[in-house]
């Protein structure tokens, strides 16, 4: 039997980081005024979409597409779900004990941003930009609230990158040849 | 224990008369307002709101409202909340008419756009003041009021703002903006 040609689960993974971040940062910039459409995305596409993706990378062998899709996949849905709680009383979280939560995530992002800098330049400048967007969300929940406009434009442009990996992706492989270039590894 | 009332009494009688202007500026200075708001209460509550909101979140909104226990209103005062980035009315305990309504196009009796005024104000680290004509509680003329502003940190919806006023004829915003000074001089002693 032929082997069968399997689909590289980080397209889904990275359209479900890349819109869900954009949507939020939409809100965060000031466009968009209800937190609504996030707490959907969070939980369906950036929640659900992600998490599989990443339960799909594990059987291809790759740990950091396992590990980070897999959790920020469950960012989303702890998001979401935080913000649903929240709305009715449950277990409610301040700003400040957001901040916290996010703390916890920038450490993370941290880690990963070291493997980032070894894979590609695309890789390197999205979790880059990540890392600094957690820490300007951090810095907001911690006093100084006017930061969040910040990161909601440095988020907007990790979002974008992610997406540019998605592309990189899908249409080098449908063109048949690098359409799309990734960078040379930072590290 | 049967000295307390008379000293209490002294205390008055000596300090009562003397700083008569100083005592008007807190207590809105009319005989006839026995039940108005103080500018520092005013101050006092907004600055509570705030934090009451930092710590409760988005949930915190509906309790403005719903003004369960006398909280966020009393005497002839109120704390509204209200988002200058959306442009919209999030808490009036007394107009819920008002609620979920673009503010930044109102315009009170002498046109002053108010809720632009008090989002320019609300920028301040420390809260403005801003005078306009707005009704007392139960009454349907529009009375001279000053209202104290704040911005309130709230995690998922930022840019929150909240505010309370009192009504006054005499005092004007920089005078009050004097109080503003002197109560966030301690806060920001504190490393």
């Amino acid at each position: 039997m032929a082997e069968q040609k399997l689909g590289n689960p980080a397209v889904v993974g990275l359209a479900g980081f890349g819109l869900t971040t954009l949507v939020l940062q939409f809100h965060n910039v000031g466009w968009m005024p209800s937190i609504g459409p996030v707490v959907w995305l969070g939980l369906i596409f950036g929640g659900l979409a992600q998490l599989i993706a990443g339960l799909q990378e594990q059987k291809t062998g790759n740990n950091f597409g396992y590990c980070a899709f897999t959790s920020y996949g469950a960012f989303w849905i702890a998001l979401a779900v935080m913000l649903i709680a929240n709305k009715f009383d449950l277990f409610k979280a301040g700003t400040e004990d957001v901040g916290w939560f996010l703390v916890a995530w920038t450490l993370f992002t941290a880690i990963l941003w070291v493997g980032s800098l070894r894979i590609h330049g695309a890789m390197a400048l999205t979790f880059t930009l990540l890392l600094a967007g957690f820490i300007l969300l951090d810095l907001a929940h911690f006093g100084y609230p006017q930061l969040t406009v910040v990161a909601g434009y440095t988020l907007i442009a990790c979002a974008l990158m992610a997406w540019y990996m998605m592309a990189r992706i899908i249409l080098n492989e449908i063109y048949g040849r690098e359409l799309l270039p990734a960078g040379k590894p930072w590290a | 224990m049967g000295k307390t009332p008379f000293a209490l009494a002294g205390l008055v009688l000596t300090l009562g008369f003397a700083p008569a202007a100083g005592w008007a500026q807190d207590s809105a200075g009319s005989v006839s307002t026995a039940i108005a708001a103080s500018a520092t209460e005013v101050m006092a509550k907004v600055r509570e709101a705030a934090q009451y909101l930092k710590e409760k979140g988005l949930a915190g909104f509906a309790d403005f409202n719903n003004n369960k226990d006398a909280r966020w209103v009393w005497k002839d005062s109120y704390v509204f909340v209200y988002s200058c980035r959306d442009d919209v009315m999030i808490a009036h305990p007394l107009r819920p008419d008002l609620v979920g309504k673009p503010i930044l196009q109102m315009r009170d009796d002498k046109g002053t756009a108010l809720f632009q005024e008090m989002c320019k104000a609300s920028d301040n680290p420390n809260g403005g003041w801003v005078e306009y004509w707005w009704p007392k509680p139960g009454e349907a003329k529009a009375s001279r009021k000053i209202s104290y502003v704040h911005s309130a940190p709230v995690s998922f919806k930022s840019d929150i703002q909240v505010g309370a006023g009192i009504y006054d004829e005499k005092l004007t915003a920089s005078d009050l903006s004097k109080i503003v000074e002197d109560t966030a001089k301690p806060q920001k002693a504190v490393p």
